[in-house]
């Protein structure tokens, strides 16, 4: 088809296509979610800010989320910057929500709960208590990757070294 | 009011013009944007067919993020709206809404919602007691309301208009008569006793 004075007017509504189905205006820092739906970062952001405890596509209600969407870049758009980079992070990423969740921290938990503190007391009691501090309603450990998992094990680690340690002195003197 | 909001009113006013939808209107109320008036029509095939629906719209500062506020202006006896306030029990307008909808697909769910009524959800339980127990009650006062109300065209039911004549006549005022009446299944002792009780 060659181009006419009308072909201008018929594409007018397929423009529509690249409308943020937020603000309804045409897609800034765009996004495409897995469920193929396209917004504004900023706008999906408000979004998922609005609803924390429903993350959900707001045209389809299939699961959203931050990991959960593709950033587009078109031709001589700004340096390709991932639009999910230029807000500052979502809070509940750095929340320990976790802590309303802890009711049901039952049983021994020696695989990925394991955590040696530091406690002053008479040897044996002070052994004794925390070697079996179950259901001490303490807060879960934070999820993987989070600056207060990786600071919590650290500091479980010097006091399990400084627990070998006096263990050992006691034995020897 | 958030620019956001502003630009997004603007935006869905326009394509409600273009849509060309006779049967839903939205209008400004004043120069603000966030005081809006909506106009459906009743769906046919209902007691509410070609009944004129007058809606208030209220825009929230954080809009399209939380749902606008609807009511109806104009009286209506439906289980999922009350039948003194005009206050609707539609799911969207409250937890399901998504940002994705617009003040139009507000106002179809709506007309949706006088085509389906869910009276396990009511927002009026008289209405939805009647719906459940006496449906021919339901539907004979429900298609009155929009007569009565809402400019619905035909003719009105004969029972309907004496009862609520006699009614009137005994000095209660029309309005009260007709939600007694419609309370009562059209039973004029009952709603008669009501009246001079309260």
């Amino acid at each position: 088809m060659t181009d006419e004075p009308g072909t201008s007017n018929s594409s007018q509504p397929s423009s529509t296509q690249f409308e943020c189905n937020i603000c309804l205006d045409t897609a800034k820092d765009a996004v495409i979610s897995y469920c193929g739906h396209l917004f504004c970062w900023p706008c999906l952001h408000q979004w998922l800010e609005t609803r924390p405890n429903r993350q959900e596509c707001p045209v389809c209600k299939a699961g959203i989320g931050k990991d959960k969407v593709v950033p587009l870049y078109g031709r001589g758009s700004s340096n390709n910057v991932d639009p999910r980079e230029k807000l500052p992070p979502r809070p509940q990423a750095q929340r320990p929500a976790a802590e309303n969740r802890n009711m049901g921290w039952n049983g021994l938990n020696l695989g990925d709960g394991f955590q040696m503190s530091f406690g002053i007391g008479a040897f044996p009691f002070g052994f004794f208590g925390s070697m079996f501090n179950v259901n001490d309603g303490r807060p879960r450990t934070p999820p993987p990757d989070t600056p207060q998992y990786q600071d919590e094990q650290v500091i479980s680690k010097v006091f399990l070294f400084v627990a070998i340690f006096m263990m050992f002195w006691l034995f020897v003197s | 009011m958030s620019s956001i909001a502003t630009t997004r009113i603007q935006r869905e006013l326009k394509d409600i013009k273009e849509s060309n939808n006779q049967s839903i209107k939205i209008e400004l109320k004043s120069d603000e944007f966030n005081n809006l008036r909506g106009e459906i029509v009743g769906p046919s095939g209902t007691p509410y067919q070609d009944g004129m629906y007058k809606l208030s719209i209220k825009i929230p500062e954080t809009y399209p993020f939380n749902p606008p506020i609807v009511s109806f202006d104009t009286r209506i006896w439906h289980p999922n709206i009350s039948s003194v306030t005009g206050a609707i029990c539609l799911d969207i307008l409250k937890d399901q809404w998504a940002a994705a909808l617009t003040l139009r697909t507000v106002l179809l769910s709506l007309q949706a919602l006088l085509s389906a009524a869910e009276p396990d959800d009511p927002q009026d339980a008289v209405v939805a007691k009647q719906y459940k127990d006496n449906q021919k009650a339901f539907v004979k006062t429900a298609r009155f309301w929009a007569q009565y109300y809402a400019n619905a065209p035909g003719p009105r039911d004969t029972d309907c208009v004496e009862k609520l004549r006699k009614a009137s006549e005994m000095g209660f005022y029309k309005d009260i008569s007709l939600q007694a009446l419609s309370t009562h299944s059209w039973d004029l002792e009952n709603a008669i006793q009501y009246l001079t009780s309260c």
